[in-house]
């Protein structure tokens, strides 16, 4: 790129010749999260774009390699923070597979309830935003107002309304709260009620639809030479999704779509996660009619998982076992694993390396977004400056987990 | 070499090991309590209980017991193996042994290790074993799983004053008799014995005693659980938050290697732990040697000074450098410390020759102390003979004939390593024209010093110490020079460059490359021996 600040001699303006070029961010209003994109115009049409990322980088990586296992959950949540329960529950698989123990079923119902939960918080995000950044600010108060109430779940749940730190190798912090069910069935049939709404005010919108439609193609082979997963890949046609292609926890068990889009523009992928916030609204009602009211949430295995207060206090045996987690940190053995699971942008990745120890080798994260964000550049080139706005929203970058 | 059969992997071993000797040698730990590789063996924790196959063709030596059938919810009549004491048993060619790979081992030692615990007090958070502690190690290593006892643990004595140095807590002991055997075999001094049987039994002093023989410390360190605690580390530090650095013990001219733990948060030395080393202390310390790591922090000279008031380090030695100008040879003297490594002396003996050009070298150190025949020597130097090699070449004299010669006025100017000149009535060593002290320690020479020069302990950089056996052992830096010290051979250099006849002295490898080709083969430095887990 040509240097930004380049000082123009007064007689050049007066018949500007050069292509112009304007700088996007990283701190633009329409740019929801810190990423730079520099893009050169002519008139109003972008003929090259260069998108700059790693303003939130944070060393995500690195951190993860001085504590414990159990210590990395702070850090994967403030990966995509918008859905960090999907990271919670994608990194205590990958050191589940690695450990060779599956959690009790009661769990796995419990973590699929709060990750479907976690996902529709996502894509309420990402599509409310979208649309208010195309001027329609009362489908985003509508969306927002339909995340806190998952977001009051989340609390009731887990203390903390964003960053939760809640899942745990072998299990879960706690075990889910009396009134879980019944709350989250309740509040998926009001958020699918606030989605219905949001369709009626904007799929009629003769502006909304002319800002989206046909605007950031990516066509199927595109998307995947990208390395596209999640909603940006299947709103170009291509069914992927790790949940149905590769079923972990009872996702194999659950009845549910997966909603593929046909041309790749901005609306396929608006829409994509519209009817995926109703997929998982579903897939919540199924997990809350068979999860188990009573029964062992986390496993029976003292390496791994920490004794109940009760025993640490009053058993030596649960004090060395609270000790040796604590100070030590959970023992995973050596090797290596790869284990992925399809959060709020698509196929989050871990890359664990164990020596052995308490304490991880290598934490390395396949982070959807960063691959999505790579294709920007592709989608915004040859558009016209105003739909920058619409195509970089429908990608859903999240600065977290794109710059770790 | 004969070899047995460990599961199911050939393990060598020597005529008259037993199999856990074997296994240890060949680098397996079998797990275990009571026994100690330079103890007696009692073979009385049971926890390392093995299975020994038959001889091919002979039936198993099987014991009938009672196990419990949850299905019919009875006991019924079952057969299994007599395991053996691994510690115990010796090994046979050919033998055949299941240590990990049996099912009744395991299952043994789970009964072993809910045995011991089941009296066990939750001391962990207030325990200085945490972190070190066997009983931790193998609960989750072998049994992990809760004791099936519901009923009030035995309570007996806490926090009882063995001795100046041992504090007792008879909840915490699993009985294993290694501080008694150790006492017995090893210090000498049968001061400890048992008391009372089963659960009440007890470790206890011999009546109108205190543990208080030269070795006591080692009691807590062979203690594998917290029974023992020193009362000088007791509620100091947590040990996950310690490093080690391999070391030699200070305190003699023995030379017993050395853990010394620090905390790297703060750079403060908390304790001394014997280092496995067959050639020179084997297994132990003695409590005076233990104990020495205090030096690192007591007495310590941390500012220069030029006569009473103190100064920065290179003002210091500017202003030494100015009391060295033009002084001729006959007329300065160099004294060296048999307390600092080889390398101080190296570089000290180095500057008389080459920069002051003095013949006038003097050898100080410690006066003798106490010694035995265990491992205590009487000469409380770490490096007596370090120093004499490191003079080699060089008429030096002991430090009594330096008052003579400062007296006669010969001697106007003297520059001395280390504080030690005790044997010297202070007032006869008081130089004309200037005393320039390179110490780590306040002594009777850094009173009187006209340029005190801060120096560094052996916890502080690494050093060659030559013990009387004349073996050469290095030491290990722990942490960085405390307050404005430096390596004593690092001031050296610095006042060489200073005056004009540099020495070349950058990096310490500069002077054990100088050092080389003269000092005899007995102040080469050699790589410290491989750390062993002592027991």
């Amino acid at each position: 790129m040509e240097p930004l600040d380049q000082d123009l001699d007064a007689a050049e303006i007066e018949l500007p010749a050069d292509p112009m070029i304007v700088n996007m961010g990283p701190a633009h209003p329409a740019m929801h999260g810190t990423v730079r994109t520099v893009v050169e115009l002519t008139g109003e049409t972008i003929t090259k774009a260069d998108v700059q990322v790693g303003y939130l980088h944070r060393g995500f990586e690195k951190m993860c390699e001085r504590g414990t296992w159990t210590q990395v959950y702070p850090y994967v949540d403030r990966c995509n923070y918008i859905s960090p329960m999907l990271n919670n529950v994608g990194f205590s698989l990958a050191c589940e597979k690695m450990l060779g123990i599956t959690v009790p079923e009661r769990c796995q119902w419990y973590r699929m309830a709060l990750g479907e939960l976690a996902r529709i918080s996502d894509h309420l995000t990402c599509d409310g935003a979208m649309a208010m950044e195309l001027g329609a600010f009362t489908p985003f108060l509508w969306m927002i107002k339909a995340r806190d109430l998952i977001w009051d779940i989340m609390e009731e749940e887990t203390g903390a309304r964003l960053t939760h730190s809640f899942g745990r190798v072998g299990g879960m912090a706690a075990p889910p709260t009396d009134g879980f069910k019944e709350t989250a069935k309740a509040t998926v049939d009001q958020v699918l009620r606030v989605i219905d709404e949001v369709e009626r005010l904007l799929l009629g919108n003769r502006i909304f639809l002319d800002r989206l439609e046909g605007v950031g193609l990516v066509s199927a082979e595109d998307a995947i030479s990208l390395g596209w997963t999640g909603p940006c890949l299947r709103a170009s046609g291509v069914p992927y999704d790790v949940r149905k292609a590769h079923p972990y926890l009872k996702y194999g068990d659950v009845e549910f779509e997966v909603p593929v889009g046909s041309t790749g523009d901005c609306f396929d992928r608006f829409m994509v996660r519209i009817e995926e916030i109703k997929q998982s609204a579903r897939i919540v009602q199924q997990c809350c009619e068979r999860m188990a009211d009573s029964g062992p949430v986390n496993v029976d295995d003292p390496r791994v998982v920490l004794p109940s207060k009760e025993e640490v206090y009053k058993t030596i045996e649960g004090t060395i076992r609270h000790f040796k987690i604590v100070m030590e940190g959970l023992k995973i053995p050596a090797g290596e694993v790869y284990s992925y699971t399809e959060a709020g942008n698509g196929e989050l990745g871990f890359y664990l390396v164990s020596d052995g120890s308490g304490t991880p080798y290598r934490v390395r994260i396949r982070p959807p977004c960063f691959l999505v964000t790579s294709g920007l550049e592709r989608v915004i080139t040859g558009q016209m400056v105003a739909d920058v706005v619409p195509c970089f929203g429908s990608l859903n970058m999240i600065g977290g987990e794109c710059d770790r | 070499m004969p070899t047995f059969k460990l599961d199911n992997r050939e393990i060598p071993f020597q005529p008259g090991d037993t199999i856990i000797r074997a296994a240890h040698r060949a680098g397996i730990d079998i797990p275990h309590y009571c026994w100690h590789p330079g103890l007696s063996v009692a073979a009385n924790c049971r926890m390392c209980l093995v299975e020994v196959m038959p001889p091919p063709g002979r039936p198993a030596l099987n014991l009938a017991v009672l196990a419990w059938d949850a299905e019919k919810q009875a006991y019924v009549d079952q057969k299994k193996p007599k395991l053996q004491p691994a510690c115990q048993m010796t090994v046979t060619e050919g033998l055949d042994v299941r240590s990990d790979s049996s099912e009744h081992v395991e299952r043994a030692r789970s009964a072993v290790q809910e045995l011991l615990l089941l009296n066990h007090p939750v001391d962990c958070p207030i325990c200085d074993q945490a972190g070190e502690c066997r009983l931790q190690d193998y609960w989750l290593e072998h049994q992990h799983a809760k004791k099936r006892m519901n009923d009030e643990p035995v309570h007996k004595p806490k926090a009882v004053v063995f001795g100046p140095t041992i504090v007792y807590d008879a909840e915490r002991c699993i009985v294993c008799t290694r501080c008694v055997r150790f006492c017995d075999e090893v210090a000498k001094d049968p001061v400890l014995d048992v008391r009372q049987r089963g659960n009440l039994n007890e470790i206890t002093v011999a009546p109108g005693r205190q543990l208080d023989h030269p070795y006591t410390l080692m009691t807590e360190y062979v203690c594998p659980v917290g029974a023992l605690t020193a009362t000088d580390f007791r509620f100091k530090a947590r040990v996950w938050f310690l490093r080690s650095a391999r070391t030699v013990c200070q305190g003699c001219a023995t030379g017993c290697n050395a853990f010394l733990d620090y905390d790297p948060r703060n750079d403060t030395a908390y304790r001394h732990r014997p280092r496995e080393n067959a050639a020179v202390n084997g297994y132990w310390m003695c409590d005076e040697g233990m104990l020495d790591y205090r030096r690192v922090h007591q007495y310590r000279v941390l500012k220069a000074k030029t006569g009473k008031e103190e100064t920065t380090l290179s003002a210091a030695l500017d202003r030494a450098a100015d009391t060295l100008k033009g002084v001729s040879g006959e007329n300065v003297a160099v004294v060296l410390s048999a307390q600092h490594s080889s390398e101080d002396n190296f570089a000290m003996a180095r500057f008389a020759r080459d920069v002051l050009g003095t013949t006038n070298v003097f050898l100080s150190g410690k006066p003798p102390g106490e010694g035995d025949s265990i491992l205590r020597n009487a000469d409380k130097n770490p490096n007596q003979r370090g120093m004499a090699g490191a003079a080699a070449g060089l008429p030096a004299k002991p430090i009594q004939d330096l008052p003579g010669l400062l007296e006669s006025g010969q001697v106007k100017t003297v520059v001395a390593l280390g504080a030690d000149a005790r044997d010297v009535p202070p007032p006869s060593l008081v130089p004309s024209s200037g005393l320039v002290v390179l110490a780590t320690h306040a002594g009777t020479l850094t009173e009187r010093a006209t340029v005190l020069l801060p120096a560094s302990s052996w916890a502080e950089s690494d050093g060659t110490f030559v013990n009387a056996k004349g073996l050469a052992q290095e030491s290990e830096q722990a942490f960085g020079p405390l307050g404005d010290s430096r390596p004593a051979w690092k001031l050296v250099a610095g006042l060489s460059v200073r005056l004009g006849k540099d020495l070349g002295f950058r990096k310490l490898a500069d002077v054990r490359k100088a050092m080389t080709p003269e000092p005899p083969q007995s102040l080469r430095p050699i790589a410290p021996p491989s750390v062993g887990g002592a027991s």
